[in-house]
């Protein structure tokens, strides 16, 4: 009915490879975007930078990591750690004088090398061993931020962004710093996007899933496990740069820490690993589920519905993520994208349920 | 057995020359020496455990070997990796169909034209103007495979969920799709119904000639290697024990007793 | 020389009980092949048990640990049952992070129930240290070393008993301890019980040297460098290497922390991680795997 997948035929290679051949999806996308670019029309400020906003950034942050785990197949648990090196560095070049768009490259160059370097020293191992590695990373890179007063800021280690102007639009108000958020999201998901139908995404996944099958193509497995490290680690940093700008306009190292590594790679598995759509349904989740989770409690422990100490309503966000966790590995492995999906293939028939596929 | 064979180099485009691989105490391959002419169908066969699948291995670079030398079309390759192997013009398929199980049909052929291709996350980025054209042009070639081993009605499947008769042709495609003077079929045949049997052998005929192909087949099917292989080398432990036309190769009284045991009497 | 001594011995003596907490983690792993990270928060709630039952429950201390341990193996074998049977089959990392969720769910859990301040946990060592010489031992991490070296001793002996040979089989290969008919559920379910009883006894001995709160949970971090660094499938690894860890995690922060700033024991752990990774990723005892083409 809505979607029709009958009628949609393809007579040159061009739209074959399109990214989305149904109607009725390039339909949503476009509803969506327009949306996205209206928010700050019909949104009040304080939902649009403190919900949309971030939401924004993290799935940035999280497609960026699904690039490596989901399609490269490179498990990485100190992705923070490399959102931090671009946070800092592009603070401190643009201290240094530099215009904001250089340093938003260069936080990139500088996350995407320093990551390189971990990736490389951890690329002859894979799984467990590339997971713990990655972990050490964390602690490494935390222990240098913290520890060096001239990266961290000094003593209070709490280091301001300064003012900056991006493509002549002063980073100032709300709508401009959302508008910023939005262009880096859009970015980052057309270049996820492409990279999945392109020769690039094709080798990355041939790697992942029977390397000696790569190879035997010509494909060098060692060169595009360091290439995704290095895409995904420019994605990361900069990332980090543009939640730094963008949203906490004043870093701390505990805002980039091993829980919130944690966090990004549940983002992608609570997603759907590998799937662009599910990084967004991942990060939204992942954010507003535990909020959601405390205020209903909180709410109904007002109404004199049950008895909540204020210390267990403090420990409920870090339960109900924990339990989101186990309770989508458990029950819906492929994450929400799977579950999107489920609901996109139910109205591909609809109302026909005979034909459902 | 034809021994001027083995003496007149012209026409060689492989030679294996004296290839030894050991895996710690044992000895896998004992000095294998072997010529493959240019655009010939050469047949590998041997008893399970005679080193065939190690030898493939060895050629492709991923056991290569500790003696010995590997001379393709001139230039010794015993050196190179499995990736470096693909870019000189050898292409392979595997015992134990190793696709790419994620992808479709369409994709994993045209991981085939990797070596062709520059990719890169920049020109990804700026797909239209950028990677779409590279895109077009390598699908037109893929088409042009698809063709030739009649997978169009499998193109968009994922290769996991079509048969394995099926897989094994879109494995051959992949090979192909590298535009290979060099291919090497390991045991393309297995499991497969004396139906499917047929079509395979067309298709690795048809691909031969259409391409130009030099062909080392592994196969355990005996009527397949008598029909279609120019010439055959028995292995037995790691050790070339006959070598020449299938028909002679298998009378031969070493082939008999590495597949059927020493009999007291060859009557 | 002496402050030198003075971080060696401690030093030594505090890996002896990262050890303890190590061991769980190489228990599982050697049969199920699970690295199991949620051990840290594990050893957490097994010293909130031992507090439940000995401040609150009033019961004595030698019946707490008791009954703690054998509320653990409980709670082992139904971690094994409700969440890691359900993922056999499943890629590495979705096991990894379930056994993460799980760490979490419990780090939440625990101070939710029971309060975040920590709690004192008197287990009647005297808090004078043991001076032999010039150098001061700390009388915890002494009692610490001897249970760990105890408990890693046992675990030896019990893989040489009846059911520990079906572990070993287990370990080996599962299929064929399926075909000869040992019970590869139960075998894990086992392992995943000893590892929380082994949670229990680094429990209570952490929390009376540091108190019980969610931060024991992050005894995962050097517990993960020492099984790392003695192999993840090796008892006698994680003796050895938590003595290494231990006391290159004293010895160098003792020297160097006061010129940078403090800290460096992380650096530390994190550097045996790495390098272990890069020059020897299955550790100085651990099984090599290899990997066929």
């Amino acid at each position: 009915m809505f979607y029709r997948l009958s009628g949609v035929h393809h007579t040159r290679y061009e739209t074959a490879r399109r990214l989305w051949p149904v109607p009725t999806d390039r339909w949503q996308v476009w509803i969506l975007l327009a949306l996205a670019v209206a928010a700050p029309l019909y949104m009040s400020d304080l939902y649009l930078s403190s919900y949309m906003l971030p939401w924004l950034v993290w799935s940035a942050a999280a497609l960026s990591l699904t690039l490596l785990m989901g399609i490269a197949g490179q498990l990485h648990f100190g992705f923070a750690a490399v959102m931090a090196i671009g946070a800092y560095s592009s603070i401190h070049i643009v201290r240094a004088g530099w215009p904001f768009e250089i340093a938003l490259i260069g936080a990139g160059l500088t996350a995407a090398f320093i990551g390189c370097l971990f990736g490389a020293a951890a690329l002859r191992v894979k799984g467990l061993y590339l997971v713990m590695a990655t972990l050490a990373m964390q602690y490494l890179v935390d222990w240098v931020i913290i520890n060096v007063p001239a990266i961290s800021g000094g003593a209070q280690a709490t280091l301001q962004t300064p003012d900056v102007t991006f493509l002549f639009v002063p980073m100032q108000s709300d709508a401009a710093l959302y508008y910023g958020a939005l262009l880096w999201a859009v970015i980052v998901t057309l270049l996820v996007l492409n990279i999945k139908r392109t020769s690039f995404g094709r080798a990355l996944v041939a790697v992942r899933d029977k390397d000696y099958a790569a190879s035997i193509i010509g494909v060098n497995s060692f060169k595009y496990k360091l290439l995704a490290f290095f895409t995904s680690s420019f994605l990361g940093g900069v990332s980090g740069a543009v939640l730094a700008f963008c949203y906490y306009q004043a870093v701390t190292p505990e805002q980039f820490g091993f829980n919130v590594s944690i966090q990004l790679v549940a983002m992608v598995l609570v997603g759907g690993l590998g799937s662009v759509i599910g990084a967004y349904l991942g990060a939204g989740f992942v954010l507003l589920a535990p909020i959601f989770l405390t205020n209903v409690v909180a709410y109904a422990a007002i109404q004199g519905w049950l008895s909540v100490s204020t210390n267990l309503l403090a420990h409920i966000p870090l339960m109900a993520y924990g339990a989101l966790i186990i309770g989508f590995l458990l029950f819906e492995p492929l994450g929400l994208a799977k579950i999107y999906d489920n609901i996109r293939k139910y109205f591909l028939v609809w109302p026909f349920r005979h034909s459902r596929s | 057995m034809d021994t001027t064979d083995q003496t007149t180099h012209d026409g060689v485009t492989l030679a294996c020359e004296q290839v030894v691989r050991r895996f710690g105490g044992l000895k896998a391959l004992k000095g294998i020496d072997l010529g493959i002419r240019q655009g010939e169908i050469f047949g590998l066969v041997g008893p399970n455990g005679s080193g065939k699948t190690t030898l493939v291995n060895a050629v492709t670079g991923f056991y290569p070997p500790q003696e010995g030398r590997i001379v393709f079309e001139g230039a010794a390759i015993n050196h190179l990796k499995p990736y470096q192997v693909a870019s000189r013009g050898i292409a392979r398929t595997f015992q134990n169909v190793a696709l790419f199980k994620g992808m479709s049909v369409l994709d994993n052929i045209l991981l085939g034209r990797h070596i062709f291709m520059r990719p890169s996350a920049l020109a990804s980025l700026f797909y239209w103007w950028w990677a779409q054209k590279e895109e077009v042009a390598h699908r037109r070639q893929v088409e042009e495979i698809i063709d030739l081993l009649q997978l169009e009605s499998v193109r968009d499947e994922p290769v996991d969920v079509i048969p394995l008769g099926m897989q094994k042709r879109v494995e051959l495609a992949r090979a192909l799709a590298a535009e290979p003077r060099f291919l090497i079929l390991d045991e393309p045949m297995a499991g497969m119904n004396q139906e499917e049997k047929e079509y395979m052998v067309r298709f690795i005929l048809d691909a031969q000639e259409a391409l130009n192909l030099t062909i080392l087949l592994i196969e355990h099917h005996m009527d397949v290697v008598t029909a279609i292989c120019d010439r055959v080398a028995v292995l037995n432990n790691g050790e070339k024990i006959a070598e020449g036309t299938a028909r002679d190769a298998i009378k031969d009284p070493a082939v008999v007793a590495a597949y059927i045991g020493k009999s007291n009497d060859a009557a | 020389m002496a402050y030198f001594l003075e971080l060696l011995i401690n030093g030594a003596l505090t890996g002896l009980m990262y050890s303890l907490t190590a061991l769980g983690i190489v228990l599982i792993y050697k049969s199920a092949g699970v690295p199991n990270l949620a051990q840290g928060a594990m050893v957490m709630i097994g010293a909130y048990a031992i507090w439940m039952l000995a401040s609150m429950a009033g019961l004595p201390l030698y019946l707490a640990i008791a009954l703690a341990a054998a509320a653990m193996f409980g709670f082992g074998l139904l971690a094994e049952r409700l969440l890691l049977r359900k993922m056999v089959g499943q890629p590495i990392i979705m096991i990894v992070m379930l056994t993460l969720g799980l760490e979490i769910f419990l780090r939440g859990l625990g101070p939710g129930l029971l309060g975040a301040s920590p709690k004192s946990l008197d287990l009647g060592i005297p808090l004078t240290p043991v001076i032999v010489g010039d150098v001061f031992i700390n009388r915890d991490y002494l009692v610490g070393g001897i249970v760990a070296m105890i408990l890693v001793g046992l675990s030896l002996l019990f893989f040489r008993t009846r059911l520990g040979t079906k572990l070993r089989a287990v370990s080996d290969d599962h299929v064929s301890s399926w075909s000869v008919g040992i019970s590869v559920e139960r075998a894990v379910g086992i392992s995943w019980g000893l590892a929380g009883i082994s949670a229990v006894a680094a429990g209570a001995l952490w929390g009376s040297v540091q108190g019980v709160d969610w931060t024991l949970s992050t005894l995962l971090f050097p517990a993960v460098a020492v099984v790392i660094l003695g192999g993840l499938d090796s008892i006698i690894g994680v003796l050895v290497a938590g003595l290494i860890v231990g006391i290159l995690g004293s010895v160098i922060p003792g020297y160097v922390d006061p010129i940078v700033g403090g800290g460096t024991r992380d650096v530390v752990t994190s550097l045996i991680i790495l390098f272990t990774i890069m020059i020897r990723p299955h550790g100085i005892f651990g099984r090599e795997d290899i990997e066929r083409v």
